[in-house]
């Protein structure tokens, strides 16, 4: 549909945008919209669109209006009392709202980006078939049953580049032609969507956001290798990716976009989706099968690898979210365009969650080979606060902490580990000046360790005992000899450990040993944390000097331990203190540490 | 096979072998602790790190790992051994170091790994574990603070023994072995996760504190109770055996125990053992010599014609072979065993069927075959390591399962086991429906039908069809055909049944009917074919092979009780056996030992039945003396004295040897002239001397004959409404009534039930442990009741192993005893 032919509402409801009120913003647009009776009074229909998320979370709830008259319009933070003054101004009136209008950074972060995978997320209502056949929906798996043997599919993957999106990087189209070339007549494909990284979310939006791009996925890869039942392994903690794509699910068999010979194209194809019950390990493939057979989450040494031997013993495909998102688009668009896109070794697009102290959190979808400081810089807007850029950790829990000196490493595969990181599932931390970067590694290393299925010695044990060292250090009881027997034992524990979880866990240790060891020695030698960050360490205070008696910091302290006056200097009860840094964040001029 | 390289030695190794395997095939060490050779890899320990050319840069686990062609494994390099010393000092890290008051010490595999790797000090600390130790049960100590969590408990209990009690709880470091909410351990207590647990974390109660693992010898013997013929090691100190311990790499079995061949080793060393010959004077059993018992007992059974012998099948070859000598010199041709029926399967109906009085498939068939056709859920019961037999060929080689059995039971929750529940006393009928059925079905096999008897045979069995069985027998004609169609048309099938004394039921009509069923649909022989009885003693099959049973004019065991009764028989020597408590109907037993003039009895224990003795001979037990067992399928297995014998008791074959002598015989001189002489007359056992039989022991030869004979059964008589059928059978914790004397099984099976349904419990108002009394013709008795998911509607169960309140006070011997049950 174009954009002239009526007037479009698209609220954003994605889990970011309806934990906003987005619900209540519909509801009021839905309200308003009767009472006035507005489709009369201007002459045109008004459709309400819920799409899915479109990247800018922190901004939500994101409202964009298109009418033929203003084109599209991007109110940000939009809240239900002030839909009724929308409605008046910029539907009746055809007066766009300057004021409420989202600010310009918001089409830089949206224009700096590349939306390939995500390009229906946030434009197309997700749990509408209709519209996503609009959009070319399933156009892709009609073009590969109609014209292309499976072998000419798994080619054309394999020569678009597409390399798994899970982390790991392994050539998609390869993989599957592992598993087609298992013997075996029953065959499953898995579509991994057991996103545990903190800080990453990119397959719950495409999974909220466009549920039928994923179904259309594994329907291709389905076809490619020969198997006739996928599973989706979705964790538990995100009820409105279910509740999406199980809707999607239903809307197909109805529909017959799935179940037996697919509209009468002689092609069969089942799913169902098995959730998680919380476990990080679960992500891990032999772990995720065993769940999904009943059995504890624990991981399984390879090989047998799952293309031989997976699911209930029989050949495997798993692919990640994103990877069976980009499929379709391959087939739409043909390899040579996905190739054209991206490096030499990293094809396609790349979608990043990039949280932490950066301006603009959210969803980022940028060609591979993007320049670090590009995203972080030109998308993201920079580092929050006026503060100073340290590091960006990227690949979550399992990946390394990239310093300012290297922040022109492209985002591909192999770049990133060479710098130390990983791509992995796609989460950008970023983390300015107030950053401990050994405190960082603590706090990953407690997610991992709390996440280690317990199996193999090297990652249950081994990461408590690296943990007890880095809690010593940051409470300023660390020891000169710490740091090596650190990066021994995280050697040691990639070497041994079982899977991928205790293979990658020591990452953020070892990349912050290498790039920032003097925060260790300081830690270690001075019983000092560089960072004001290690509460342990800290003896809080006003700088005299930098203060400009704002009274912030008094306002921001829990316990009432900073004394001010209009217009005095603010002073700090070391007494009172209990070192929680409300009064350190809050102050915008570096007058406390 | 693969060629490869392992520490610069060229070595093959076979196609699916791991690098682990590999190794050990060619004599080279690599350190584990997570595995087990009959569990499936698992890769958890880290201990078998190894470095491989083709694979540079990761360390792989050679537990794992496959081999493949050309591959270059080197085992220890300093990265490798370095890592190793990293999984030791990690798992010393919070494991306690009590070592000096840990049962495990000296066969600890970490402790030994710690030695080896000289882990003198720790770069690290840690606080140890705080977890309660579960000593909830008498047999299994769980201390969680030891465990180095290998899983090889969780995975032998999952993968093996199929019970699933253990599981790994938590994550992290936090991560511990656990039972089901985390409670205490309550299971079949096996003990198979003791037998496997590297550490002390789990350490079989009863024997604690009893010995350090040095100070033991290991000797090797075979297991005294089922006739499945496990290979047994016995800790032994100061002539005393105190454990079994595990050997991963003995018997068929390869190591793996039931609750009784484990725990129940303690009936050897029993204080109540005899240890001197006992002679009743003036109406009480006082210690004599052996001389005067010998010679009053000689002059006793002098008179053959008014003598018979009664044996339990405990006894060796060579003692059965010995006794029928003596039996014959005498002039008595009334010798027998097992109740006198529990042998008829294989003495008739598998003599008459098949040729010849034996099983034609092996144990370590059941995993070759395709489908197994299991009589009696009861078979798990009888013959614990075959039902874990039974277990992998399910779970792991995807081997279908069909059971018939008159109630539901453990080996029908495998997965995709049929049960097929059916009146009980009617499966001689059902099988014989299924022989029609497979007919009807025109599923008959080519052999079958050129045999001569095939037509007459097949117009005999119509009367059986499943349309007329149906009814009868309580299964619908579709199952019995559908059933009839997978056994006959599986392209090999195999049928497991039972024996014993509690069996009475199993007897040579139902062999026949099996046999029949065999024949039909080809499957009497071959790999994963054949008919395996399972009888109830260790050497049930060996008295059978000796020939100790009467042939022609001579009683069987029950009938001499009627020759006692009606004055024929005046002696009876009773070896080994406790008519009073597992014969069928105590009251008639007693009557006629009350009349007999003399009653001679060897034994380990004054049981009940020497109450009736006028002489009660010490016997010693299976780790006392030198013989061979011949257990289920055939299996010929040597076994040496262990410990010396107790007290002043004598072998079996001791005081038979003895009593030939003394009748005027010439006398044996050891048990391995007489196998010799066995070896020599028995064709099946031709060629085998002790010395040929080593360790892996032989199989008899067998020879089948097929025929088709039209067995003889009628239908079980119609229950009255207000009545029960009573059934009996074995425990798993018990055989017959000589595990009551070791400790282990009486801890967690100590007394005689009766096990009811569910339904019937709450018709009558019954609840768990409620007191309930029953009463057949024969007489009367009180039980606790046991309310079961398991049991059939109308029917009840008693286990016959117990001699304190004995199910022979009301049990008629019949497959189905009609009993009334009343609160």
């Amino acid at each position: 549909m174009s954009e002239k032919d009526g007037i479009k509402i698209l609220i954003c409801q994605g889990t970011g945008g309806i934990s906003m009120g987005a619900k209540d913003v519909e509801a009021a647009f839905v309200r308003h919209l009767a009472e006035k009776g507005v489709d009369a009074v201007i002459g045109k229909r008004c459709d309400i669109i819920k799409t899915g998320c479109r990247g800018l979370c922190a901004n939500d709830v994101l409202v964009d209006i298109i009418t033929p008259e203003q084109g599209r319009v991007t109110y940000d933070f939009v809240k239900p009392e002030e839909v009724e003054k929308i409605i008046d101004e910029h539907l009746v009136k055809k007066e766009t709202i300057e004021k409420r209008k989202a600010k310009p950074y918001y089409n830089q972060f949206v224009n700096a980006q590349m939306r390939v995978v995500m390009t229906g997320c946030g434009q197309i209502d997700p749990e509408s078939l209709n519209a996503y056949l609009e959009e070319d929906g399933f156009k892709a798996i009609e073009k590969c049953i109609r014209g292309m043997k499976p072998d000419e599919v798994i080619e054309e993957v394999k020569k678009s580049g597409l390399r798994g999106r899970g982390g790991g990087g392994f050539p998609t189209g390869t993989k599957w032609s592992f598993c087609k070339a298992s013997p075996g007549n029953h065959k499953y494909l898995i579509c991994n969507a057991d996103e545990g990284d903190p800080g990453a979310f990119m397959d719950r939006s495409l999974l909220e956001g466009d549920p039928f791009c994923i179904i259309e996925g594994m329907m291709i890869a389905a076809y490619a290798i020969g198997c006739d039942f996928g599973y989706v392994y979705v964790r538990a903690e995100y009820p409105l990716a279910v509740q999406r794509l199980q809707h999607a699910i239903d809307i197909c068999y109805e529909k017959n976009y799935l179940g037996k010979n697919i509209q009468g194209w002689g092609f069969d194809f089942d799913m169902r989706i098995k959730m998680g019950a919380g476990a990080f390990v679960c992500g891990e493939e032999t772990a995720l099968m065993a769940s999904i057979e009943g059995f504890r989450g624990m991981s399984r040494p390879r090989p047998p690898f799952p293309a031989v031997r997976g699911l209930w013993g029989k050949p495997t495909n798993i692919n990640n979210v994103e990877t069976f998102a980009n499929v379709r688009h391959i087939i739409n668009r043909g390899a040579d365009w996905y190739a054209s896109l991206g490096t030499d070794t990293t094809k396609g697009t790349k979608i990043f969650a990039v949280t932490g102290k950066v301006k603009h959190t959210g969803l980022v979808e940028v060609p591979a080979g993007m320049k670090i400081r590009e995203v972080i810089y030109d998308v993201c807007g920079g580092i929050a606060n006026n503060r100073k850029f340290k590091a960006v950790q990227a690949g979550g829990p399992s990946g390394g902490c990239i310093p300012a000196e290297i922040l022109d490493t492209p985002v591909d595969y192999d770049s990133l580990i060479k710098a130390g990181a990983m791509m992995g599932s796609g989460g950008l931390v970023v983390m300015d000046e107030t950053t401990c970067m050994v405190d960082v590694s603590r706090f990953f290393l407690n997610f991992t360790r709390m996440e280690s299925c317990g199996k193999c010695v090297p990652c249950r044990i081994g990461l408590k005992v690296m943990l007890d060292i880095l809690e010593r250090i940051t409470e300023g009881r660390g020891e000169p000899s710490d740091i090596e027997t650190l990066k021994d034992l995280g050697i040691a524990i990639k070497k041994s450990s079982l899977c991928g979880l205790g293979q990658t866990a020591p990452n953020p240790i070892l990349s912050t040993i290498n790039y920032f060891r003097d925060e260790y020695e300081a830690h270690i030698n001075d019983k000092r944390c560089p960072s004001n960050c290690c509460k342990e360490l800290l003896l809080w205070q006003v700088v005299v000097d930098k203060c400009v008696k704002c009274g912030a910091c008094k306002k921001a302290c829990p316990v009432d331990a900073i004394v001010w006056e209009k217009g005095e200097i603010a002073y700090l009860d070391k007494e009172k203190c209990t070192k929680c840094k409300s009064c350190y964040d809050a102050c915008r001029f570096m007058a406390i540490e | 096979m693969v060629n490869l390289t392992i520490d610069n030695r060229q070595v093959t190794a076979p196609r699916n072998a791991t690098i682990y395997e590999a190794a050990k095939i060619n004599g080279i060490h690599i350190p584990i602790l997570c595995h087990d050779n009959k569990l499936k890899p698992f890769g958890a320990c880290r201990m078998c790190l190894v470095e491989v050319e083709q694979m540079k840069g990761r360390q792989i686990p050679a537990c794992t790992t496959p081999v493949t062609e050309g591959m270059i494994v080197t085992t220890s390099t300093p990265d490798i051994i370095k890592a190793r010393k990293l999984v030791l000092e990690l798992l010393l890290l919070n494991h306690p170091l009590d070592c000096p008051v840990c049962d495990k010490g000296g066969d600890c595999d970490l402790q030994n790994l710690s030695y080896d790797y000289k882990i003198s000090s720790n770069r690290f600390h840690d606080q140890k574990f705080q977890h309660k130790i579960d000593y909830n049960n008498p047999l299994i100590e769980r201390d969680m603070n030891r465990c180095i969590l290998c899983g090889k408990c969780v995975r032998i209990c999952d993968e093996i023994v199929s019970f699933g009690a253990l599981t790994f709880i938590g994550r992290g470091i936090e991560t511990k072995i656990g039972c089901e909410f985390d409670e205490a351990l309550n299971c079949e207590f096996c003990g198979s996760c003791v037998s496997v647990c590297p550490v002390g974390a789990l350490l079989a109660r009863p024997f604690k504190f009893k010995a350090r693992f040095w100070a033991m010898e290991k000797k090797r013997s075979i297991c005294g109770y089922c006739g499945t013929g496990c290979n047994l090691t016995l800790g032994v100190k100061e002539g005393k055996v105190l454990t079994t311990v595990y050997d991963e790499n003995q018997g068929f079995h390869r190591g793996q125990l039931c609750v009784r061949g484990r725990f129940g080793y303690q009936f050897i060393n029993n204080e109540k053992r005899l240890k001197k010959p006992l002679i009743r004077k003036n109406g009480a059993l006082v210690e004599c010599g052996w001389d005067e018992a010998l010679q009053l007992a000689a002059s006793k059974i002098r008179n053959g014609s008014e003598t018979a012998a009664i044996a339990t099948p405990r006894l060796t070859n060579e003692e059965f072979f010995l006794f029928r000598k003596l039996m014959k010199g005498i002039g008595s041709e009334n010798f027998d065993h097992a109740a006198g029926y529990a042998h008829k399967a294989l003495t008739s109906g598998f003599a008459r069927s098949l040729g010849s009085a034996a099983s034609t498939a092996m144990v370590n068939d059941i995993q070759k075959s395709d489908m197994l056709l299991v009589i009696k859920t009861d078979s798990y019961e009888t013959h614990p390591v075959i039902g874990f037999e039974i277990n992998i060929a399910v779970k792991d080689k995807g081997v279908k399962l069909n059971i018939v059995s008159d109630k539901n039971g453990k080996l029908g929750k495998l997965p995709g086991a049929r049960t097929f529940v059916h009146l009980p006393g009617s499966e001689t009928l059902l099988i014989n429906a299924l022989c029609s059925s497979v007919i009807k079905q025109k599923l008959v096999s080519s052999t079958a039908a050129s045999l001569p008897d095939f037509k007459e045979y097949a117009k005999g069995i119509e009367a059986f069809s499943p349309e007329k069985a149906a009814s009868l027998c309580g299964i619908s004609p579709e199952e019995i055909n559908s059933l009839a169609a997978d056994f006959a048309s599986s392209k090999k099938a195999m049928i497991l049944f039972p024996t014993g004394v509690a069996y009475p039921g199993h007897d040579s009509e139902l062999a026949t009917a099996l046999a029949n069923l065999a024949i039909l649909a080809g499957k009497v022989e071959g790999e994963g074919c054949g008919l395996l009885c399972l009888p109830e003693k260790n050497n049930s099959q060996g008295a059978v092979d000796t020939g100790f049973y009467p042939t022609g004019k001579g009683l069987d065991a029950l009938s001499v009780f009627d020759a006692i009764e009606d004055g024929r028989i005046k002696t009876l020597f009773l070896a080994g056996e406790n008519p009073v408590v597992s014969y069928p109907d105590e009251a008639r037993i007693k009557r006629a030992l009350e009349k007999l003039d003399f009653l001679v009895l060897t034994t380990l224990f004054p049981t009940e039945t020497a109450e009736y003795a006028d002489l009660v001979l010490p016997a010693s037990s299976y780790a006392e003396k030198e013989g061979t067992f011949t257990s289920a399928g055939g299996h010929v297995q040597y076994f040496a004295p262990v410990i010396p014998k107790a007290g002043d008791s004598r072998t079996d074959f001791e005081i038979i040897s003895s009593l030939i002598k003394l009748t005027g015989g010439e006398a044996a001189s050891n048990p391995s002239e007489i196998f010799a002489e066995i070896a020599s007359t028995l064709d099946g056992y031709a060629g085998m001397t002790y010395e040929n039989l080593g360790e892996n022991g032989a199989f008899t030869a067998v020879k089948t004959r097929p025929a088709l004979i039209l067995p003889q059964t009628q239908a079980p008589a119609l229950r009255k409404p207000e009545e029960f059928s009573l059934v009996t059978g074995a425990l798993l914790y018990h055989n017959g009534t000589l595990s009551q004397f070791g400790e282990g099984p009486m801890h967690v099976s100590p007394e005689s039930y009766a096990e009811i349904s569910r339904k019937d419990a709450s018709r009558l108002g019954i609840k768990e442990n409620d007191t309930i009394t029953l009463t057949s013709d024969s007489g009367s008795m009180q039980l606790a009741a046991r309310v079961s998911l398991r049991i059939p509607e109308g029917v009840v169960f008693i286990p016959n192993h117990f001699s304190a309140n004995p199910v022979n006070a009301i049990w008629s011997g019949k497959p189905v005893t009609p009993v009334a049950l009343s609160r």
